[in-house]
């Protein structure tokens, strides 16, 4: 049971790896406005949304383990994710049109 | 014909997991009308993994993944409700967005995954027998979590210092209630993290744990969301 668990290096890297997607979401999102405080450009938005994305598949798959789960719950909880980033861009993405 | 739940493994659930066994419980008989059997010894009873059907596949406590999916669901739902009310009014949403401060929120989301980080560390320990290890990495997992309550009472201070409140403004009524309710969770996880620090066992923790990431896995999304998307 325990060779199921991910190791100590697989967790230093998953959180050096959350770390990092975090500040890059914060830099991307000061960065994508020159002038202040600006509306962001849809291709920031997609970026930090794909971060967001990916550090909760991060934390579920290595965190909370479910990558020894079948094929079936992965997928189930990864469309879960990408359902909801998707409406959240699509919401977006409308807005910058009005 | 009506079966009982039957939840753990004898060699697995001792007694030590009575108290968080009646979360268990509660969560069971929500979603199927199922009651858990309760043993002779007051202990959750014996079944194998096998017995929950598609569920035996899912690491840990089956019960437990059935919570984190129904709150993955709720706080979805809230996710895409916000980004689509913000649709119909963004200039109202991004004026009162400016109010927030983002390197707050993003030094309490550093705060938050390294408490993940020291919850994971707390799983091996556990794995390895090693309780007293086992109970430093809670024992952390609970100051990061008390640091990152600290930083959001200070937030909430201010902003309602400065008037804002959630009557303010549709932004604000959402920022309160979504940041309230991840609030609600991470103080509720504290205090489960207390009790398997208190009452240590492999199931325990292994449930606690769980629970802990998913304050951390609403937490990653609802950041971006509230102060840096506009």
């Amino acid at each position: 049971m325990n060779d199921t668990l991910p190791g100590t290096k697989r967790l230093l890297i998953t959180w050096l790896l959350l770390m990092v997607l975090t500040l890059l979401a914060m830099a991307s999102a000061q960065l994508g406005s020159q002038s202040g405080w600006q509306p962001l450009p849809m291709w920031v938005i997609a970026i930090v949304l794909a971060s967001a994305g990916f550090k909760a598949q991060q934390i579920l798959m290595i965190y909370l383990n479910l990558r020894v789960s079948s094929a079936g719950w992965k997928g189930s909880f990864v469309t879960l994710l990408s359902a909801t980033i998707m409406l959240i861009f699509l919401a977006y993405f409308f807005a910058g049109l009005n | 014909m009506r079966h009982n739940l039957v939840v753990g493994s004898e060699n697995v659930y001792n007694r030590d997991s009575i108290a968080i066994g009646w979360l268990v419980r509660a969560v069971a008989y929500r979603c199927t009308k199922k009651p858990l059997v309760w043993c002779e010894e007051t202990r959750l009873t014996t079944a194998k993994k096998d017995d929950w059907g598609p569920f035996s596949s899912l690491p840990g406590n089956p019960l437990m993944w059935v919570f984190i999916l129904s709150e993955m669901l709720v706080f979805s739902a809230f996710f895409v409700l916000y980004a689509w009310q913000r649709a119909a009014d963004p200039a109202l949403f991004n004026a009162s967005q400016q109010l927030l401060d983002p390197l707050t929120g993003g030094l309490n989301t550093m705060v938050l995954l390294t408490s993940g980080l020291c919850a994971a560390f707390a799983i091996q320990a556990i794995a390895d027998n090693n309780k007293r290890r086992c109970r430093q990495w809670l024992g952390l997992a609970m100051v990061l979590g008390v640091i990152f309550c600290f930083i959001k009472v200070l937030e909430y201070i201010d902003k309602f210092s400065a008037g804002l409140t959630p009557e303010t403004d549709s932004f604000f009524t959402y920022y309160y209630l979504l940041t309230g309710f991840h609030f609600a969770h991470v103080v509720y996880g504290l205090a489960l993290l207390a009790l398997a620090s208190w009452r240590t066992s492999r199931v325990n923790v292994e449930i606690v744990t769980a629970f802990w990431h998913l304050v951390d896995l609403i937490w990653v999304l609802l950041y971006p969301l509230l102060y840096l998307l506009r």
